[in-house]
């Protein structure tokens, strides 16, 4: 056990971790974030974009200026009076060359910067200053497309619930929803500390996390179904284990779909952000990498967590644990009363025993096959390089 | 299995997918290149843009909250367009500007339209040149018997050949009915009887005493205003002539008075027309049907006063609006299956039905013989004209008393009538606008961005594929190509729903796709891992291929719902860039359902028929696969046999 190493053991499933035995850690770490985020949103809020906000337009006339020269000139009127944090935000022709106009949308100025950018703008693009203009435009992304993305947000939350207990159970429902809000309620938290503009990129990206964060939990979620669907015919295994076994089958999975899921988007951050300075490809795939990184901890330390801790509240379950447990320390006495020679176990008691976290049975019935598994992964590992 | 059946059925997708893309919706000459291309959004390509200012009686600026109301209702309206994303911003203190994705936009021209409904009584009318004779009522008989008795008169008879209102062919059976009834009941009471100003008035030589009648309430100061310009630019002697009016000058038999009259033809139609009194606009001939028309946004909203408007050239005297837009529950555009005809269905609400219900006893019984002779319909009932702005768009004659929904009928084709449901549904605007030139506009990103998106997007593919490969091995190549052909399935359902639907891709549309590749791929990793787990169980690559499909397609179609609801709720629910976010991500997952099914699975099955798949070198499941000799099978059986019977 001890030669191999923890990569190999997640790659066949039985890396063995304790995950549903730390339950109290999770909770608390997830409590401590929720209780910040929180925090953060009453005191800090958000920092939003020019779509929200709204922000100040110049127009001036195009007479065969390009639209990259207006928009320089725009960038040095913000410099001109010192308003470090305006950006120009976009810039745009409208009409033909000849009679058109270039405008240049940049973040809230005061009337009277506005008037000094103006100038400056004339004076660098040698246009008259009556032919520019500076107007106040309100955000394009207004309440009720907020209020909307909102109340879609809670019919969704609603309809997936439906789905889960009809698909798995209620406890499972209100977990994985649990799970989701925290994965929402983290990621918001994120972006109100660390003060990333919210842009609708961002928002857009937002919703996108309610998907996959619930995708994951239901992939981990159909494995705990799975192994315990008829649980409480035997006495092997609590739920506890069984749930905690799931995981650990389906860790590997995790791991690899979150890779892949954040390589795309880290692709997306790396050519939006590094390269070429898109801001909504960078705004998107930022939320989403924050978002997709919270759902690995909320879909594997807290959704199935929580589902156990509601499940041994189930009386069936309840009664089940109770009685594997007894039964196991029945066991213990006997086997101390034999002087420590291995007990018993049935062919079925070696699998589901042996894949339980618990450290004392699992040594014992682990071993007999343990080096075998331990020596094939290291050759094939050699055939590799 | 039958990997070639579902091949094939993957196969027949794509053809249909791509001679979609080649031949439909697309002009005759169009290059290879004009076929391919996806309708890009506002942000990458640029589009129309529409500046409205609003206007005010005064002249001031707008309070602010009223434009911002007037801005949420337009974007509501824009974004009932399609799922092209607009943008809609209030500029400076009395513009909003509307940019849409596309060149020459003309649906944008109306987006700006008040659209303030008002259902007036037509008190008279006037027969303008060309109008044809008084609607031929003989209503075409109820289609069927749950429907108020005479409630249909025949849209296709009224005079404009144009609308009627008429009562929802489905209505409330058992009241539907009674009222019919009720209204028959009523009929003795409804003898029409000229009116008394219709012969009171033959001389026509007006005193301005006479004048007094026509003298309305009284009239805000900047109309007055006008009103005295007018009188001024007129001349007193034709100022009195038309103030002596008590019913439409006949030119014929008074020649004089067209002489007298001639100078309010020089009126300008926006400017002054509107601020005349309406019996005055009626009752002088020389204020034409095009200079009615032609008047100020808005001149004709006082709901409280009556109104001149013309339809088909004939002029018409209004009563005061007793049910107004606002009184409308919802409102759809729907196809009548009895007459094949476009309609708008109205609903009204709980008040609202009962002002219509009241109104149209009104007409029914044309109480107080209200309604001139001039303007009643052939059954002898008054007629209510629907008015939206200054434009009346219909003007049935009511045959019954209505008690349910009512449609709005007319030459309506299928877009003009969701267009008008949805002005109707969406409010009025608070305030009038006039339009400015539609003019187009570029991209805000541009090109380079839109190369930054795509270079992002082969980035996200090569990294996934690198990643597949590595550790999948050979199956990596499953991967890689599902990742292709679910690429290219939807570039070509992005180039056909941007023509059919109007489906715009926007940048945060392009990353979106990004994203769904990760999405994608994980399906894939919920099958192959499967296997792995049936592999190392000791089961035969081709029957572990089967199980790990049933097992993990379980896994897959769960999952795939929970995007799939995502998306259909967020469609649904939410408007504007959400909502054709929402289309991608839905698009995205049901074309991953599509690959996972059609290719991923049949591919797999067929590969698990060759050695290649056992070899370590080759495979992933290589190294699970190498173990199983040296398993023990006594350890190996009951661990099956434990998930057998999980």
């Amino acid at each position: 056990m001890a030669k191999e190493g923890l990569a190999s053991r997640l790659y066949r499933g039985d890396a063995g971790l304790n995950i549903i035995g730390r339950r109290k850690m999770w909770f608390t770490v997830a409590l401590v974030g929720v209780l910040i985020a929180l925090g953060s949103f009453a005191l800090r809020g958000f920092t939003l974009g020019i779509e929200f906000t709204g922000g100040t337009e110049f127009t001036v006339p195009a007479a065969g200026r390009t639209i990259d020269q207006v928009s320089d000139a725009v960038a040095k009127g913000l410099e001109a009076v010192n308003a470090a944090d305006v950006k120009v935000e976009s810039a745009q022709q409208v009409g033909d060359d000849a009679t058109g106009s270039i405008l240049v949308k940049t973040g809230e100025v005061s009337s009277a910067d506005s008037v000094t950018i103006k100038d400056s703008v004339a004076k660098t693009l040698s246009a008259d200053p009556a032919t520019i203009s500076g107007s106040n435009v309100s955000g394009a992304w207004g309440r009720s497309v907020t209020d909307r993305a909102v109340l879609a947000l809670l019919v969704f939350v609603a309809v997936v619930s439906l789905y889960l207990v009809i698909r798995f159970e209620w406890r499972m429902a209100v977990a994985a929803v649990v799970s989701l809000i925290l994965d929402l309620i983290l990621t918001a938290g994120v972006y109100s500390i660390v003060g990333f503009e919210v842009s609708p990129s961002t928002v857009i990206g937002f919703l996108t996390i309610l998907g996959y964060a619930l995708y994951d939990v239901v992939v981990v979620f159909d494995k705990v179904q799975e192994n315990t669907r008829s649980i409480t015919a035997g006495s092997g295994q609590t739920y506890a284990e069984a749930s905690n076994l799931a995981i650990n089958q389906t860790l590997m999975r995790s791991i690899n779909t979150s890779l892949v899921a954040l390589l795309p988007v880290g692709g997306l951050l790396f050519i939006g952000a590094g390269v070429f300075g898109a801001r909504t490809l960078e705004d998107l795939g930022l939320v989403l990498f924050v978002g997709m990184a919270l759902a690995i901890y909320s879909s594997l330390f807290f959704a199935t967590p929580v589902l156990v801790w509601l499940k041994n509240y189930e009386p069936r379950i309840k009664v089940h644990n109770q009685r594997v447990l007894a039964r196991r320390q029945s066991l213990a006495n006997r086997a101390a009363e034999t002087g420590g020679a291995e007990p018993e176990f049935s062919d079925s008691d070696h699998a589901l025993a042996g894949s339980t976290p618990r450290v004392g049975a699992r040594p014992t019935t682990k071993r007999p096959n343990a080096g075998n598994r331990g020596g094939r992964p290291g050759q094939a590992g050699t055939k590799r390089r | 299995m039958r990997p070639g059946r579902q091949l094939a059925v993957l196969g027949l997708i794509f053809v249909v997918l791509f001679l979609m893309v080649f031949f439909v919706g697309v002009p005759g000459k169009s290059s290879l290149a004009e076929r391919l291309e996806p309708k890009l959004g506002l942000d990458l390509i640029g589009g129309t843009r529409v500046t409205y200012t609003a206007t005010t009686m005064d002249g001031s600026d707008p309070p602010a909250e009223q434009l911002e109301e007037a801005r949420q209702i337009i974007e509501s309206r824009v974004n009932a367009l399609g799922v092209s994303e607009a943008e809609v911003v209030v500029e400076g203190n009395r513009n909003i500007v509307i940019s849409l994705a596309g060149e020459n936009r003309d649906d944008l021209k109306q987006v700006g339209d008040a659209a303030q409904l008002r259902f007036r009584k037509v008190l008279k009318a006037t027969n303008g040149a060309g109008v044809a004779p008084q609607p031929s009522v003989s209503a075409e008989p109820a289609p069927d018997a749950s429907a108020s008795p005479g409630a249909s008169p025949s849209a296709g008879a009224s005079p404009s050949g144009g609308a009627a209102v008429t009562s929802s062919p489905t209505p409330s059976g058992g009241t539907g009915g009674g009222t019919g009834g009720q209204g028959g009941g009523a009929q003795a009471t409804a003898t029409p009887t000229p009116t008394p100003t219709a012969s009171a008035a033959p001389s026509a030589t007006a005193t301005p005493s006479a004048g007094a009648s026509a003298t309305p309430a009284p009239v805000s100061t900047d109309v007055a205003a006008i009103r005295t310009e007018i009188q001024k630019k007129v001349g007193d002697a034709a100022w009195a002539a038309a103030t002596g009016l008590t019913t439409v000058a006949d030119l014929a038999t008074d020649p004089t008075l067209a002489t007298t009259l001639e100078p309010f033809s020089t009126l300008d139609p926006e400017k002054e027309v509107w601020a005349l009194d309406p019996a005055m606009q009626f009752n002088v001939p020389q204020i034409t049907c095009a200079m009615l028309d032609a008047r100020k946004p808005g001149s004709i909203v006082d709901e409280s006063k009556q109104a001149v408007a013309c339809e088909s050239g004939g002029k018409y005297l209004l009563d005061v609006a007793k049910v107004l837009g606002t009184d409308v529950g919802s409102a759809s555009g729907v196809l009548d299956q009895q007459r094949g005809d476009w309609v708008v269905s109205l609903d009204f609400t709980s008040e609202g039905q009962k002002k219509w219900t009241a109104l149209t006893r009104e007409a029914y019984n044309n109480e107080g013989s209200a309604c001139d002779q001039t303007a009643l319909g052939d059954g002898s009932r008054c007629r209510v004209a629907v008015v939206l702005d200054n434009q009346v768009i219909s003007s049935p004659e009511i045959q019954a008393v209505l008690t349910g929904d009512s449609q709005i009928t007319g030459s309506f084709t299928s877009a003009s009538a969701n267009e008008l449901a949805s002005k109707l549904r969406y409010g009025a605007l608070p305030l009038t606008f006039v339009a400015d030139e539609a003019q187009n506009v570029s991209a805000t990103l541009g090109a380079e961005q839109l190369r930054a998106g795509l270079l992002a997007a082969g980035l996200g593919m090569l990294l996934v594929a690198i990643y597949a490969f590595f550790y999948y091995r050979l199956l990596g190549t499953v991967i890689f190509l599902s990742l292709i052909l679910s690429a290219l399935l939807t570039y070509g359902a992005l180039v056909v729903l941007g023509r059919q639907i109007g489906f715009t891709l926007t940048l945060a549309g392009i990353a979106g796709f990004i994203v769904s590749l990760g999405v994608a791929a994980d399906s894939f990793i919920i099958y192959f891992e499967r296997l792995k787990d049936e592999i190392r169980e000791g089961r035969s690559p081709r029957s572990a291929v089967g199980r790990a499909w049933t097992r993990a397609r379980r896994t897959i179609i769960s999952a795939n719902a929970i995007s799939l609801m995502a998306a259909v709720v967020l469609y649904i629910v939410s408007v504007g860039q959400v909502k054709g976010f929402a289309f991608a991500l839905g698009l995205a997952t049901v074309l991953d359902l599509v690959v996972v099914f059609l290719f991923r699975h049949p591919v797999m099955t067929m590969f698990a028929r060759t050695r290649a798949f056992l070899s370590p070198r080759v495979s992933g499941l290589g190294r699970v696969v190498a173990q199983k000799p040296t398993v023990a099978d006594t350890t190996v059986k009951p661990r099956s046999s434990r998930v057998k019977e999980a």
